[in-house]
């Protein structure tokens, strides 16, 4: 009996992405037949270079450099890709595990350090909050009622009968040690250093909540940072 | 027997629900049955719900109160991670973690029944329930983080919580009810042309588990005729993704506009007044940029969007400021839906032919 022997080098780079935490399908890459399947639902590859199929042909060829392509950054994480294929794949999961390698590797961290806000809102408050680098463009693209709303939000929540949006101090002290143990802190002072971008960086305290923001508004406590420093 | 079955199949390919005849159980699209709460049920905050469209937790805790559905809210619970995690910036560790110290808190309140408001908080919460149960060693991390940080109580033991069994959307939780909300509907809004946007990481993320399927998803439309309203039902692009792709909207504007006016194009061809959400995050990207795109494209949109639980409430009579948060919305909703014009249903004709009489017990 004739015997194929496969190299095995190339599907290194699959197995990394099959034994990754973010991974629920076990030798979901391996069960890749190339139909296209993914690319023909992705919203994506219908309006930008991203081809899902092409970056799963990439892996199972073990080419690295899918994880340096910029077209990566353009999936919306639908997962439409992933409930539709035909041999339970999900190129959704494969995509966020490639972008989590980027990271990990110092490329293209200029792509997510807009995004650090997230983590310094968890850690302050407990809570994730839209970056407030990007309160300019909303303010521009959805109009001033949306920024009178968010200055007025703590009113309207009274109004509707709703607690605080924070939970209580020890919850944010307990979630922020957890932060610190679980080595998240220092994954997002990583992404902050690694970022040369000036315009990003993070210059102003909130002195009334004590945390780090950027523009006028705070994101953790949706005050000008003009007021809490007034107040003080 | 199967030509009859063939013929349902093409005739009707959304996977419809099946409904077993015995109270709280639902059949999945793949035949497993599952037990939907109606008690012990922690009302899980989101984010986005939070800050963006208050009113879809009102309205949920104002028509929970009328089905009588036994809720807690807790200022202990934190947030999913979910605009963070899908924005790369928080890594799936940290976001297990987080996850297993609110199940931590759900078993102390004795409230082990997870219901989301949120699409991504639903997605997300089953995941790392998947994930604790399913892969030791980051079980075993996830306690020592716990250890480390002097916190051992919020250890999860293997079996703990169940990504099927414990964790839920609003929306299924309306659904195991709607028989009893037919019997609250005050307000007739059957003259509103009504279409649904199911909401991807509620349908298309845990599809093996997610009650009324996926190809063509229509627990929304199912919670719709239970108001005494029919929706359009499928329309071109309704499995779409809303656009938002999380980083998409910030960091990569017009392929996220593109996507979101592909849907838009979509509703305005079938003259849709309404879009009825299960998600704040589509919620925000339809609501927050429907003008932004009319501008640009030179189109114009009428469409008002509610979430199921806002739209729920409005029918039921609920006030507008102070139980649905109208008033948090870009699009008016008055720009539609006028309250004085609405004719109240009298109780006879709001028990429509799928109600039932009280089945007593539970």
């Amino acid at each position: 009996m004739s015997k194929l022997t496969i190299e095995e080098t190339p599907l290194d780079f699959a197995e990394s992405i099959i034994n990754d935490i973010k991974s629920s399908k076990e030798n979901g890459v391996l069960k890749c037949v190339q139909c296209g399947m993914c690319t023909s639902t992705c919203p994506a590859a219908r309006h930008s270079d991203y081809n899902p199929r092409d970056m799963i042909q990439r892996v199972l060829e073990g080419d690295m450099s899918i994880v340096e392509d910029d077209s990566i950054w353009n999936c919306f994480y639908c997962y439409t890709c992933h409930s539709i294929c035909p041999v339970g794949n999900s190129a959704c999961e494969v995509n966020q595990i490639l972008k989590q390698f980027a990271i990990s590797k110092g490329i293209n961290i200029d792509k997510i350090s807009q995004y650090s806000e997230f983590g310094d809102s968890y850690l302050t408050k407990a809570i994730g909050g839209i970056p407030s680098v990007f309160f300019d463009d909303i303010r521009e693209d959805v109009g001033e009622d949306w920024w009178e709303f968010k200055l007025n939000l703590d009113n309207v929540r009274d109004d509707l009968g709703l607690a605080p949006v924070y939970p209580p101090q020890e919850v944010i002290d307990e979630v922020g040690t957890l932060l610190v143990n679980c080595g998240f802190k220092e994954r997002l002072d990583k992404i902050k250093q690694a970022d040369n971008n000036s315009d990003l960086e993070i210059n102003d305290v909130c002195e009334s909540c004590d945390s780090l923001e950027s523009k006028e508004l705070c994101a953790s406590c949706n005050k000008k940072v003009a007021d809490s420093k007034e107040s003080n | 027997m199967s030509q009859n079955k063939n013929k349902e199949i093409l005739e009707n390919p959304s996977e419809k629900v099946k409904e077993v005849p015995d109270s709280n159980i639902l059949e999945n699209p793949n035949g497993k049955v599952k037990e939907v709460p109606d008690s012990n049920i922690l009302l899980f905050k989101s984010c986005l719900v939070s800050v963006e469209y208050p009113g879809i937790e009102s309205s949920t805790c104002f028509v929970f109160d009328k089905l009588g559905i036994d809720y807690f809210v807790s200022d202990k619970q934190t947030c999913c991670t979910g605009l963070g995690h899908y924005s790369d910036i928080f890594d799936q560790f940290t976001t297990t973690v987080l996850g297993a110290r609110n199940f931590s808190l759900a078993k102390t309140l004795e409230r082990p029944n997870l219901v989301m408001l949120c699409a991504t908080c639903y997605a997300i919460n089953k995941k790392v329930a998947n994930i604790l149960n399913n892969k030791d060693d980051v079980r075993e991390r996830v306690n020592d983080v716990f250890e480390e940080s002097d916190l051992s109580d919020l250890k999860f033991e293997k079996g703990d919580l169940d990504s099927s069994a414990n964790i839920f959307h609003l929306v299924d939780i309306l659904y195991n009810k709607k028989d009893e909300i037919s019997k609250h509907i005050k307000y007739d809004l059957s003259k509103f042309k009504i279409a649904t946007h199911h909401g991807c990481h509620y349908c298309k993320v845990h599809y093996d588990d997610t009650i009324g399927g996926v190809r063509n998803p229509m627990i929304l439309d199912d919670l719709i005729s239970a108001c005494n309203c029919e929706t359009i039902g499928w329309y071109d692009h309704k499995r779409t993704t809303c656009g938002s792709g999380f980083r998409q909207r910030y960091s990569n504007k017009d392929l996220s506009m593109d996507v979101t006016k592909d849907k838009l194009m979509a509703l305005k061809k079938d003259d849709v007044d309404i879009l009825i959400h299960l998600c704040p995050n589509c919620h925000v990207q339809f609501d927050r940029y429907q003008n932004l795109i009319a501008e640009q494209s030179g189109e114009e949109f009428k469409t008002i969007h509610l979430n199921i639980a806002q739209f729920l409430a409005i029918a039921m009579g609920a006030d507008w400021n102070s139980v649905v948060g109208t008033q948090t919305h870009t699009i008016p909703i008055d720009s539609i839906i006028k309250l004085d014009e609405l004719e109240e249903i009298t109780n006879n004709n709001c028990d429509n032919e799928d109600s039932v009489d009280d089945k007593g017990g539970n």
